[in-house]
Parts: C-alpha cells; sequence; structure tokens
C-alpha cells in the first residue's frame, strides 16, 4: 500500500494547472467522440487518476469518471469517512460509494443522454468490470481507448519537473548512503526507508539483485508526490563485468536525447555489453517516468519510439547470467536536446 | 536482446519441510479441481494481490503481474513480467519452469495454454485479470469453460499448517518490534509521516519484505485513518495505527493506540471499551465459530453501554480480518457466516469512531486452537503514554 506522505500542496502545482490537466483530457475526449470517460486505477497502478486529481488510491480500486466538460467525480467502494480524507487532499468534490464498479457507473450516468463511454488504458481494465459495466449501461456503446492520460503524462510539465528534481536528489542521496562499503541488505533497505519517507516519498520499491559470484546490485524505485524515479547500482568497486555494466549505462544515457530512438540506447550500449561472459543476456531499457510505478513492463518495448524534449525517464540496464544471476544499473535522466539532464547518479 | 525464460534450474533441493508444504499444497488445490471438474487452475496475481503466487511458488515476485498456471496433471509453470523474477521462481524450487509475461503480448501463456487444452478453467483473481490477458486466455483455449477460482484458493489458504504458522510467528515478533518502534518516536511537532518513516525502517531492517500501516493523530474529531500527512503531532493527541509487516510472505496485523504525554479520561474510558469487546471477541473463539459470531460479541460490549451506532458501516468497516498470504482475508463482520476452523488465523479489532476519543483501534491477532484461541503477539494490550517502558 501507499503508506508514505500525501500532500497537496498548490505552491506545487497551481490549481490551473489542475485544471488544465482535465480540460486537456476533455479535449481528447471530444477529438475521439467521447461523452464519457473513465479511467480505472489500483493501488499499484493509479497514477493516470493522482495526475488528475491528486487522489491517493492508497489501497484497492477506484474509478474516476471524467465528463465532456464540468468536474469530475471518484467512485470508490471505500466509506464516507475516507471520502472526507479524499475530499481534502484532492481536487476532487464529487465523490459516489458503492459497492461495486458496475453499479456506481449506472447510477452515474443516470439522466445522461445516452452517448459514448469510453474506457481509458482499456488493455489494463479487469476485464470482468468492464464486462459489468457494459451490461449496466444499455444504450451506451461502451469504447475502448488507448491511454490518453498517459500519453499527457510523457512529457512532464515545469512544476512536475522541478518536483522530479526535488525526487532525484533525495534520492540520489539515499542510494549513496545505503550502498556504502559494509551496507548490508537489512541496513540499505533501512537506510533507504528512512531517507525517503522521511524526505516525504509517498511510495517506494526497493530490489536486491545477486550474482553466483557475489555481486549485489540494489534499486529503488520511488514515488514524490505525483512523478517516478529509480537508480539501481552495482555495490562495489565496480570492476569486472559489474563495470564493463556501468560503462554500458553510460554509453546508453549518453545516447539519450530528443530526436534519438529509444533502440538508439541499447545500439551505444551494444559495445560495452559485449565483453560481458559468455551466457549472459542484456536488456538495454527506457521506461519513462509515468510507467515507472509499474516498471514499464505493462508497455510495449517499441526501439523504434522517438524520446521527447522534456521527457524523463530511467535508463537501465539488466542481465541474467547463465546460472540464472541478476544485476541491474539504472539512472533517471530528463531528456534534453543535448546531454540529458541527470536526476539521479554520479553526473546528476 | 530479451529475456523471456529462466535459465535451466539447478535442480533446487527442497528441504522436508518445503516439500510436504509443496505436496499438501497441491494435494488440496487438486482436490477441490477435481470436485469442481477443473482441469487447469490459472492463478493471476497483480502487484497489490500476489498471495496466490505465493501459495504456489514460494515466492513474492517483484514483477508488476505474474501468473501461475496449475494443471491437474503435470507441472506447474510460473509467468512474471520481471526478468529477475524468473530465476527466483526456479531457484525456489516449487515450480520447474518460469517464463516472461509481456502483457502487452502474452503469446507465451497463450503457448502454455495451448499444450494443456483445458475444457474448464478456474482463475483465481479472475475479477482483477486484464482484458489483454483474458483475451489471451480465451483464444488459447476456444471452447473452455473459463470461471472464478478466486474462493478455491481463499478456501484452500484459511487453514494455516504447522510450516506456515512458524513463519506467522516470526512475523509476530516483528509486529511487537514495530509498535515499540511507533511509540519510541512520538513526540509534539514530529510530522505523521515521519514516524511512518521510522517505523518502515525497523521493519525492514529486520527482514520484512512488505507493510499495511494506516495512521491518524489528533483527538476526537478523527473519524478514521490513512496514509500519513504533514499534521504535526500535539500533546494528548492519539495516535492510532494499524501495523501490519509481512515475513517470509505472511502478514500479521498489530492495532494499537498511543498517547502523546498522558491520558485523559475520554481517551481512557475510550481504550476500556474497546478492550473489552476484544476480549469478548477472544471469548468466544473455538473451532467452528463463525466470523459472524465473533464481530456480534464485540459489538454487543458497545451496544451494552450505547455506542451500538458506532458499529455501523457509517463509522468502521470490519470488526477485524483473516491473515495469511494475504493480509485482509475474510471479513470479522456481522452476516459473513463463514466457518473458522481451527488454525484459521484472524486479527480481533473493534476498530471505530465514538465521541470518547475519536477513532480508536486495538487488537490482536489469534489463531483458533482445538479449545479457543492463541493470542499471537506479546505487546501489552493497553493504552500507551509517551514516556512509558513499553
Amino acid at each position: 500500500m501507499k503508506r508514505g506522505l500525501h500532500v497537496l500542496d498548490p505552491a506545487e502545482t497551481p490549481d490551473r494547472e489542475w485544471q488544465e490537466r482535465v480540460a486537456t483530457l476533455q479535449r481528447a475526449m471530444a477529438a475521439h467522440g467521447v461523452d464519457v470517460a473513465l479511467v480505472y486505477g489500483d493501488v499499484s497502478r493509479s497514477d493516470d487518476i493522482a495526475y488528475l486529481t491528486n487522489l491517493c488510491i492508497y489501497w484497492n480500486e477506484g474509478v474516476l469518471a471524467i465528463p465532456a466538460e464540468g468536474p469530475v467525480t471518484f467512485l470508490t467502494k471505500l466509506s464516507l469517512r475516507v471520502q472526507n480524507w479524499m475530499k481534502a487532499s484532492s481536487k476532487v468534490t464529487e465523490f459516489s460509494g458503492g459497492r461495486n464498479f458496475a453499479d456506481l457507473v449506472a447510477k452515474y450516468l443516470l439522466g445522461r443522454k445516452t452517448g459514448v463511454l469510453g474506457l481509458v488504458d482499456a488493455a489494463l481494465w479487469p476485464a470482468d468490470v468492464a464486462g459489468e459495466i457494459g451490461a449496466a449501461v444499455p444504450g451506451w456503446e461502451v469504447r475502448r481507448l488507448a491511454g490518453l492520460v498517459r500519453a499527457q503524462r510523457l512529457v512532464p510539465s515545469a512544476a512536475e519537473t522541478e518536483l522530479l528534481r526535488a525526487a532525484g536528489r533525495i534520492l540520489d542521496h539515499a542510494a549513496a548512503a545505503a550502498t556504502v562499503e559494509g551496507s548490508t541488505a537489512g541496513s540499505r533497505v533501512e537506510t533507504v526507508e528512512r531517507a525517503l519517507r522521511g524526505g516525504g516519498f509517498l511510495d517506494l520499491y526497493p530490489n536486491s539483485l545477486t550474482t553466483s559470484d557475489g555481486v549485489t546490485s540494489f534499486g529503488v524505485t520511488g514515488q514524490f508526490r505525483t512523478g517516478w524515479v529509480h537508480t539501481s547500482r552495482v555495490l562495489g568497486d565496480g570492476d569486472g563485468w559489474a563495470g564493463t555494466l556501468n560503462e554500458a549505462l553510460a554509453q546508453a544515457i549518453s545516447a539519450t536525447k530528443a530526436g534519438a530512438t529509444v533502440g538508439a540506447l541499447a545500439e551505444a550500449a551494444a559495445a560495452a555489453l559485449a565483453t560481458l561472459p559468455g551466457g549472459a543476456t542484456a536488456e538495454v531499457r527506457w521506461v519513462n517516468q509515468a510507467d515507472l510505478s509499474t516498471g514499464g513492463e505493462f508497455r510495449t518495448h517499441d526501439p523504434a519510439a522517438v524520446l521527447a524534449d522534456g521527457e524523463a525517464g530511467a535508463v537501465s540496464v539488466e542481465v541474467v547470467f547463465a546460472d540464472g544471476g541478476n544485476a541491474a544499473v539504472a539512472e533517471t535522466v530528463r531528456v534534453t536536446e543535448g546531454e540529458p539532464e541527470h536526476l539521479t547518479g554520479a553526473q546528476r | 536482446m530479451t529475456i523471456d525464460h529462466a535459465p535451466a534450474s539447478a535442480g533446487a533441493v527442497l528441504s522436508p519441510g518445503d516439500r510436504a508444504e509443496l505436496e499438501l499444497r497441491h494435494r488440496k488445490i487438486r482436490e477441490a479441481m477435481a470436485e469442481q471438474g477443473l482441469d487447469v487452475v490459472l492463478a493471476y496475481g497483480p502487484a497489490w494481490r500476489r498471495e496466490n503466487i505465493r501459495y504456489f511458488t514460494d515466492v513474492t515476485p517483484a514483477g508488476s503481474a505474474a501468473l501461475v498456471v496449475f494443471p491437474a496433471e503435470g507441472e506447474a509453470v510460473a509467468f512474471s513480467t520481471r526478468p529477475s523474477d524468473l530465476a527466483a521462481f526456479t531457484a525456489q524450487g516449487w515450480v520447474d519452469r518460469a517464463r516472461r509475461l509481456d502483457p502487452a503480448n502474452p503469446a507465451g501463456l497463450g503457448v502454455v495454454l495451448e499444450e494443456l487444452a483445458p475444457r474448464r478453467i478456474g482463475i483465481a483473481h479472475h475479477e482483477l485479470v486484464p482484458l489483454v490477458l483474458m483475451e489471451t486466455i480465451r483464444s488459447a483455449a476456444p471452447g473452455a469453460e473459463v470461471v472464478s477460482a478466486t474462493t478455491l484458493l481463499d478456501t484452500a489458504r484459511l487453514v494455516k499448517s504447522e510450516w506456515e504458522l512458524a513463519r506467522m510467528r516470526r512475523s509476530a515478533v516483528v509486529c511487537a518490534a514495530g509498535w515499540e518502534a511507533f511509540v519510541d518516536v512520538l513526540e509534539p511537532g514530529l510530522p505523521e509521516y515521519r514516524i511512518v518513516a521510522e517505523v518502515e525502517a525497523r521493519l525492514k531492517n529486520l527482514g520484512a519484505e512488505d507493510n499495511f500501516m494506516l495512521i491518524a493523530s489528533g483527538r476526537d474529531e478523527v473519524r478514521g485513518m490513512t496514509p500519513p500527512g504533514d499534521r504535526l503531532l500535539e500533546a494528548g493527541d492519539l495516535v492510532r495505527t494499524e501495523l501490519t509487516p509481512k515475513m517470509d510472505g505472511y502478514w500479521l496485523q498489530i492495532c494499537r493506540s498511543a498517547v502523546v504525554g498522558k491520558a485523559d479520561d475520554g481517551q481512557r474510558k475510550s481504550f476500556d471499551l474497546f478492550n473489552e469487546a476484544v476480549e469478548a471477541g477472544i471469548s468466544v473463539v473455538r473451532p467452528g465459530i463463525t466470523a459472524h459470531e465473533v464481530a456480534v460479541a464485540e459489538n454487543d460490549v458497545f451496544r451494552k453501554y450505547g455506542y451500538g451506532e458506532y458499529c455501523t458501516s457509517q463509522y468502521t468497516r470490519v470488526r477485524g480480518h483473516g491473515h495469511g498470504l494475504h493480509l485482509d482475508e475474510t471479513p470479522i463482520i456481522e452476516g459473513n457466516h463463514t466457518v473458522l476452523p481451527e488454525n484459521s488465523v484472524f486479527i480481533i479489532h473493534p476498530n471505530t469512531y465514538t465521541p470518547l476519543a475519536g477513532y480508536h483501534v486495538l487488537g490482536d491477532p489469534v489463531r483458533v486452537t482445538a479449545d479457543g484461541c492463541e493470542v499471537l503477539i506479546t505487546t501489552e494490550r493497553k493504552l500507551f503514554e509517551t514516556g512509558d517502558v513499553a
């Protein structure tokens, strides 16, 4: 569950920006001929809803209903006493609670002129929920939509970028402190939990990987407000193949620039990775921060995708050895037309 | 390059205890599958509901989604969206094969299902399977009847083995340590989120894999618990938490409230009320009791003192819930007639709002024994005050 600091601070994100996020989606809905859009979220994948409203789905599931015009409504299974907290800590003013989403959607649409009901990022909706909603709203055309909200999130605003920079600073310091010589598995996680949650992170996922020759890599993915940052580092002095991974990461990061393809990152790292021990398989990945809550695992890895100016995300090099050992190095950067801005890592 | 399957298993050797547990689980599931006419159970686990993946593999994957395909005959296959999980699955030795799950192109799952050619598939967490995966399942098994197996797995997990109880007792030790860390850090001026940071740090240092934790601070205006905010503690605040570390896959919860400084009369009366309700719940536990009956015992204490209205959904959710590989298993609530057999584990927590001191939390996890119950944590059930020796 999400259990770090949750705040709504107008000094960080002005009211006008919150309004514009919803308005941009409503314009996209109009372009797609959609009268009402629904966004589904659960605790592990709720960033679209947070982006539009600052709602924190700290546990369980929720659905945000967006009309063609006017305010959004949050459909929730949670009780009224928690809805009061949600009202105080988000931009949502309209809530509807009940036992299942199909009934809540039907109630929400009652009295509205029938039309097109769009499921945003439909492929990732629970099939049962999507089916039940379709059955509960006769007369409405239920249309599967792509990730319209995610598309808005791919290039962060100036306000979001400032928050990502703050997050990167906190994460970078925490990761450095956690991976000092003599650290243990317990001390590493203890250090990042205290530093990141104590620094205002809402959520974090530490992860350790090991190899049969005793090399550990330690990674952390964390959420600060509605943005995500990631780092992963090999412990020790970086000799041997570990140095090769670091070199590959540096090459991949150097290729990260506006207009470059995602595939260019792997091409840049290829020469270094070719020297890995036999039987090792390596992946070079770009994961936009908008997808970091799920490690980019719900998105197609498209080598032809072109990086945009201002986009932020994690460049990672992951390797699995023939005996099953794993290692990973990664840092978060912001894409520019020249050298990327390092949000985490030694060059930050 | 992509990493799409685990390296060949090095032939992980299970301990006799692990082997016995694995065989027990396979037997329970296959008996239930036979009763329900299922050829395959497919356990789906998004990042927030991985209990059934752990049940089949003894691994909590790091990936954002995982699956286990468990046939009525033959070996299970595990899937994860994260490459590093694949070797973890096979190294643990509960499954021999592991493959990458690509939600955008789940063809690998389709191949495994096509080979099995099932006629009836039961999906645990059917209600959470995304459209893209469900359509792959249906196209890979055309003509197969697809039903939910969520209850099948929930039922299988309800009664804990000695192997599982040993793990839950380790969680109980960490629960106690987490509560000590919580009380130790409380002082006026500390923001709520820093409390959570300190507790998390302590739990993780002790080896906790995860934690479910809600918190609230303040006085009688507090109506419920949430993630932490930036509110600063004040002298006289009641600080409440549900703290639920997970060790070796198993969650266990402690519910306590502490006063910053010395408690006032309302806070003491509130504690006495909630403590009597917890004791009433504990007193009725025996094999065969229902969740409804435990909840009634707790709520009757509130009703006796004129606080019955605060046991309704307007003020509270449940009067406890089951524990295990998921933290929130069968709800202890009036109207739930689920029978709680020997060696089922659940927390008794009559947490709710009353005007005495606002929302109050107090509760202990218990195991149903042959003639009553065993309280699994050692933390004293009292109204903690800062400056106390815990």
